[in-house]
């Protein structure tokens, strides 16, 4: 059987089959060998980032935007987003520092992506 | 009256990397003009992962990617001012700034215009139907939503497959509203590839090609919408109109290269790009004037934004110490299969990045740059999608052969 | 219950705030209700904006007469008031013998109503006036012009405030009842007494026209759809451009908007509905194909925006339009102003119509002069428009005037902050565009819609989900994406 994977290691988006045959797994149309890597992943366990934003309080502006570190299983974005935005960061907030520490138990952190400087009093 | 070597109109991801790379290569007196309060443009918004790979190798977030290069900026001590808007440049490239500090005419001995490019609204498409609220570019929902902390959507339908269509059709659902599908009017999508895997099938979004929106429903707030199958001319099919209840329209149907400025200045501008006829020195039509990025022609990965820029710097550096800079004026055709190249002209004297998008979705194909009989550039591609602009070393030989770039089997 | 008013207009399109401004010259107590959140927001601001000379109207008619007054008295009225008028002429192209024998029916029809300036040019002549335009010869109107028509509702509306009028929005009057000398007005949210009552209502002149008891006025309704174009496409069109007119259609016009915009329309479609503004793709090919039939010089590309108007018209039995009807029947309904049928040239006869209807109610009653009258409106000034020196001193003076909203329309935050605290009060998002310009050109507000929605809500103290665009109930926004915490995290 053979399965078509768009690849969104990055912004290439080759298209990658994967056939599965009597000696093992055949995988063409990698670019490159995180292609490769990608489709395993993608065939036994599908994993994602994600980014969105955080409620700040004594802030410049309302909002920091955030990242995870690391991909997360596929199945478990919308719960870690939903943990995400039930938090609610103090500024000032640093560009880059860990804001939650392995999301939902994962070892991907959330980090803020945006300085939010405190609000001038 | 200020005189000055160089002044960038536009903070944004081109602005930066030339004002970076001026800097580096000598060139300090310059000034970046940003008119909003703090410099990154539109990278600001976009706060999805997915930039910088190229250039960082790493996956960064729109204000992350912006950020390396404001760093570099405050380090070098690049003088820019912020919350300070362009209002005019001349021929002569006199550039008038106003703040609320009052209003500056600066002399620069050249412009680097990086002012980005804007959104295709739905009266430029004039799609027929009421006005009411509801209808918003994905850009403005966009900004509404990572920088308003403003909602602006519930029950979503979206119109256009670009790629911040489709970011934002996964963005909406992050926060709760419900996207019932994305309507495409070309038979494939507009955007990424990556975009339509990790933004909507991810989430059972769905994507419907060859579909457009003929009527919009309400009065008051968006109530529906018409939506029609087109045929292969992209008009509507009569017979396949359907309605479908929402409260919010999204439009990611295009950008345009934000050119109103350049217009003023004279600047000659190409009909497929929108943007400024330049050559490989991103030298427009108006000397000392150059362009580079979204201003220039729309891109789809801010690395080659970044890419552009720089290279414009080095372009303009050269200009302001090389006596007699040579203008390009050999023109390059767009032959079978090329909808637009950047640079349209070259002087031949020199390497340069050709950048172009192809007409249609190809595979198995192979770019070609001919000069007379000699190819003097050539880039095989498995796909070629017009998605996806495509970048390629050329190396122009002596003599004055007719240039062409096409798509060969 | 708010009592005490001398005359309650009903309504404010331009006629409405004309008769407002005109009456505010005498010592009454004025009010007017507008079932939207602004004025000029039906009829009023979705027309050509032209300013007619007067002669497509028959001889001896109303429309006739106070059209060719209000095109005479414009200049003076756009003088005081602060709203962009320019008498630039217009043409009427035409191609065949017939075309030409048409135009001078016109010309001889204008002449007996008293309207001068009228003269067929050649074709040299014509190409002299608008070089691009297609057409072998034009009858031209020299006292015709253009003018902004929401500019010139809001002066007049914010001009009649000035002078002690009040206008109360989002009231739709649902209601009219006599008790003794008075007229009790009502709408779902307040009741009314006044001892004058004005019907200046446009589309629903009809139904208010009933509820004063006045009966058996058959209105209909004719839809127009138009195309806006890019500004820079209207610098070429020094004037409005015409077809010949049929006896039903006044033909395709390319015309240019005060602002520089070009501009196609009209449509002129009967319909049933008199609140539905669709535009039609129908109607925006046949608006393509026509207007390139006499100015070929644009494209698709070019278009930035589509709209609708609706004219309310007074029909007889047979279905022929009939003219301006201005009457009060003393023995039905005494102190009653009934204008029925309002449609065009209502936008170039508007104050015309306010100073009859004016002497019409000073014949049953005197109206006392204010002497503190004062007919002077100043505008927004307007940055773009400014000099750069103008421009240096406004920021000097105002700093506000030195912080950009709208980058293409180059509207600043003090021209916002200006509308926003006009004496009317303004409560929407068109309301702000129509009064600066924001969010009018290329990008239709796709630059500064949030930084204007954010100054709307700090400057009224509105919650993001109060915006509104246009109608009550049109709301932009849903709230916050993320509310204040109860608790917070270090």
């Amino acid at each position: 059987m053979t399965k078509t994977f768009t690849c969104i290691v990055c912004p290439n988006g080759c298209e990658i089959s994967a056939e599965t045959a009597a000696d093992g797994l055949c995988i063409t149309g990698e670019g490159c060998p995180r292609g490769r890597t990608y489709v395993m992943q993608e065939m036994t366990d599908p994993q994602r980032t994600i980014a969105t934003s955080m409620r700040v309080e004594g802030g410049e502006t309302d909002l920091c935007s955030v990242r995870l570190t690391k991909p997360i299983p596929k199945a478990r974005i919308m719960e870690a987003v939903a943990a995400i935005h039930e938090r609610t960061l103090k500024a000032p907030v640093a560009s880059g520092s860990v804001v939650i520490a392995g999301i939902l138990g994962t070892d991907s952190d959330v980090i803020a992506t945006k300085d939010v400087a405190a609000a001038e009093a | 009256m200020s005189k000055l070597d160089v002044l960038i109109v536009g903070g944004g991801p081109a602005g930066l990397a030339a004002a970076v790379r001026l800097y580096e290569a000598g060139i300090r007196d310059i000034l970046i003009v940003e008119r909003e309060k703090t410099l990154g443009g539109i990278l600001r918004q976009c706060i999805h992962d997915g930039f910088g790979l190229t250039r960082f190798g790493e996956s960064l977030s729109g204000p992350e990617y912006a950020r390396r290069f404001i760093e570099r900026v405050k380090e070098l001590g690049i003088p820019y001012l912020t919350d300070a808007a362009v209002t005019e440049i001349t021929p002569e490239r006199a550039v008038t700034v106003v703040t609320r500090e009052g209003l500056m005419v600066y002399h620069p001995r050249a412009v680097a215009l990086t002012m980005g490019c804007r959104e295709r609204t739905r009266g430029a498409l004039a799609i027929p139907g009421e006005r009411p609220a509801g209808v918003y570019t994905a850009g403005v929902a966009q900004a509404y939503i990572n920088l308003y902390n403003r909602m602006p959507a519930r029950e979503v339908i979206i119109l256009g497959s670009g790629d911040i269509g489709m970011i934002m059709a996964r963005r909406l659902t992050l926060e709760g509203a419900h996207v019932q599908a994305v309507y495409e009017v070309l038979p494939y999508p507009s955007g990424l590839p990556r975009n339509v895997l990790q933004c909507l099938d991810d989430y059972d979004i769905p994507l419907y090609l060859s579909h457009t929106v003929t009527c919009i429903h309400g009065d008051r707030r968006l109530e529906g919408v018409t939506i029609s199958r087109v045929d292969e001319k992209l008009r509507p099919i009569p017979g396949t109109e359907e309605y479908h209840s929402c409260d919010t329209l999204i439009l990611s149907v295009g950008l345009i290269p934000e050119n109103e400025l350049s217009l003023n200045a004279g600047v000659e501008l190409d009909p497929h790009t929108k943007g400024a006829d330049v050559d490989e020195h991103y030298q427009t039509s108006v000397p000392g004037v150059f362009a580079a990025g979204n201003v220039l022609h729309v891109h789809d990965l801010v690395d080659f934004v970044s890419q552009e820029a720089e290279a414009l710097a080095l372009a303009v550096g050269r200009y302001l110490t090389e006596e007699g800079f040579a203008e390009g004026t050999r023109e390059i055709a767009c032959g079978r299969g090329v909808r637009y190249t950047v640079p349209q002209r070259i002087t031949g004297k020199e390497e340069f990045t050709l950048s172009l998008r192809v007409a249609a979705p190809m595979k198995d194909v192979t770019i070609v740059v001919r000069q007379g009989d000699a190819v003097i550039g050539k880039k095989k591609m498995k796909k070629a999608l017009p998605a996806e602009m495509i970048r390629m070393k050329v190396s122009p030989v002596e003599g004055d052969g007719e240039l062409e770039v096409r798509v060969d089997d | 219950m708010r009592s005490g008013f001398d005359v309650i207009i009903i309504g404010g399109g331009v006629v409405g705030c004309a008769i407002a401004r005109e009456l505010s010259r005498y010592r009454l107590k004025i009010g007017l209700l507008e079932k939207n959140l602004d004025v000029g927001y039906e009829t009023s601001g979705r027309n050509t904006g032209v300013c007619h000379g007067g002669f497509a109207y028959d001889v001896g008619t109303w429309k006739a007469k106070l059209c060719l007054e209000g095109n005479r008295i414009m200049g003076d009225v756009a003088r005081e008031l602060s709203f962009p008028f320019k008498r630039c002429g217009k043409v009427l192209v035409g191609n065949t013998q017939e075309d030409y024998n048409r135009l001078l029916e016109v010309i001889r029809q204008g002449e007996a109503i008293g309207v001068t300036g009228l003269s067929m040019i050649d074709d040299a002549e014509l190409h002299r006036l608008i070089p691009g335009v297609v057409g072998n010869f034009a009858m031209l109107s020299e006292t015709s012009g253009i003018l902004d028509p929401f500019q010139m509702t809001i002066a007049l509306a914010e001009n009649a405030v000035q002078n002690g009028a009040s206008f109360f929005f989002g009231q739709e009057v649902t209601g009219i009842r006599r008790e003794g000398d008075a007229y009790v007005i009502t709408t779902p949210k307040e009741t009314f007494v006044t001892r004058w009552v004005v019907n200046s209502a446009g589309l629903s002149c009809g139904k208010i026209s009933d509820m004063l008891g006045l009966t058996g006025y058959r209105v209909i309704y004719s839809k127009d759809d138009y195309i806006l174009l890019d500004q820079r496409l209207g610098r070429e069109v020094s004037m409005p451009i015409y077809t010949v007119p049929s006896n039903t259609y006044m033909g395709i016009h390319v015309t240019v908007t005060t602002d520089g915009n070009l501009l196609l329309g009209p449509t002129a479609q009967d319909t049933e509905d008199n609140a539905y503004y669709g535009v039609e793709q129908k109607n925006l090919d046949f608006l393509y194909k026509a207007a390139m039939d006499i100015w070929p010089h644009f494209t698709k590309g070019d278009y930035i925006r589509t709209y609708s108007g609706i004219l309310p018209k007074w029909a007889d039995e047979e279905g022929r339009i009939q003219d301006f009807k201005m009457e009060i029947v003393d023995d039905v309904a005494p102190r009653a102003v009934n204008l029925v049928g309002i449609e065009s040239p209502g936008l170039t006869a508007s104050v015309a119509i306010a100073r009859h209807v004016i002497g019409m109610m000073r014949e049953r009653e005197a109206f006392p002069e204010r002497a503190d009258f004062n007919p002077v409106r100043k505008g927004i000034r307007r940055f773009a428009e400014m000099t750069a020196e103008e421009q240096a001193e406004a920021i000097r003076e105002n700093p506000d005037y030195g912080e950009l909203i709208c980058r293409c329309q180059k509207v600043t935050r003090a021209e916002i902050l200006q509308a926003i605290h006009n004496p009317l009060g303004v409560s929407t998002v068109t309301g702000v565009k129509y009064r600066t310009r924001a969010m009018m050109g290329r990008c239709q507000g796709g630059y500064c819609q949030m930084r204007i929605t954010r100054m709307l809500e700090e400057e009224r103290g509105l919650a993001p989900q109060e915006i509104t665009y246009a109608r009550e109930g049109s709301q932009m926004l849903y709230g916050l994406v993320r509310e204040e915490a109860h608790h917070v995290e270090a």
